[in-house]
């Protein structure tokens, strides 16, 4: 390319918007976790048997499982309710929250 | 007449005992059956196959009867994967109880 001053200018600016189009934000959706608080508990550390853990579960595993009852593909009458009200960055910022949370881990 | 009461009380109450054993999952028996799930839940960034790409989910002190649920929906369909439905559907409800015990105490004692 014949100018190069531009092309570290486009790359930079393509730099500088990534975090703003990027995944879910962790403060953004602790605000939003209050309703999933009552069975998920406060941090995703659920103390009921039935209400499965998601603090410290794979942001990307959280945001898929709630696309999947959004869509309907996963099925629960529970969590179908819950997500109606839920945008694309309403879950991308919710998988954010837990997933910082500590809890599950993978050393079985 | 008394003896005979109390006899029946405590076989009564060891059978009761040896039934809730049987149901209960057993983490050392459930880490000798574990060996179809660490391929894909023990390995630390692996993901599911394309076209829906994913973290495989973590189960690592997830609760145990939440865990024999899902195995359960996957054995029904009621929970789709191709992978996890072709899983359970060769798991016993006892091999299910002590999977999820495995996973649920992260046991990481010697096998039997």
């Amino acid at each position: 390319m014949k100018n190069t001053k531009s092309m570290i200018g486009l790359a930079l600016a393509v730099a500088l918007a990534m975090p703003a189009c990027a995944g879910g934000n962790a403060e953004a959706g602790k605000a939003k976790s209050t309703t999933c608080a009552a069975c998920h508990g406060e941090d995703g550390n659920s103390p009921t048997a039935s209400f499965p853990k998601l603090a410290g579960q794979h942001e990307d595993y959280l945001y898929h499982s709630l696309k999947a009852y959004k869509s309907g593909k996963r099925k629960n009458p529970i969590m179908s309710g819950q997500v109606a009200n839920l945008s694309v960055q309403d879950m991308k910022d919710l998988a954010a929250f837990y997933a910082k949370k500590k809890g599950l881990s993978q050393k079985y | 007449m008394k003896a005979a009461y109390l006899t029946t009380v405590v076989a009564a109450l060891f059978c009761a005992a040896s039934l809730s054993s049987q149901a209960a999952g057993d983490p050392v028996a459930g880490r000798n059956k574990n060996s179809m799930c660490a391929g894909c839940h023990g390995i630390p960034g692996w993901r599911t196959a394309f076209p829906e790409t994913y973290k495989v989910p973590r189960l690592g002190g997830q609760h145990a009867e939440y865990l024999v649920s899902a195995l359960k929906q996957y054995k029904t369909g009621e929970r789709n994967h191709p992978s996890m439905m072709a899983i359970s559907a060769s798991l016993s409800d006892q091999d299910m109880e002590d999977l999820a015990a495995y996973y649920a105490s992260s046991y990481s004692g010697p096998s039997k």
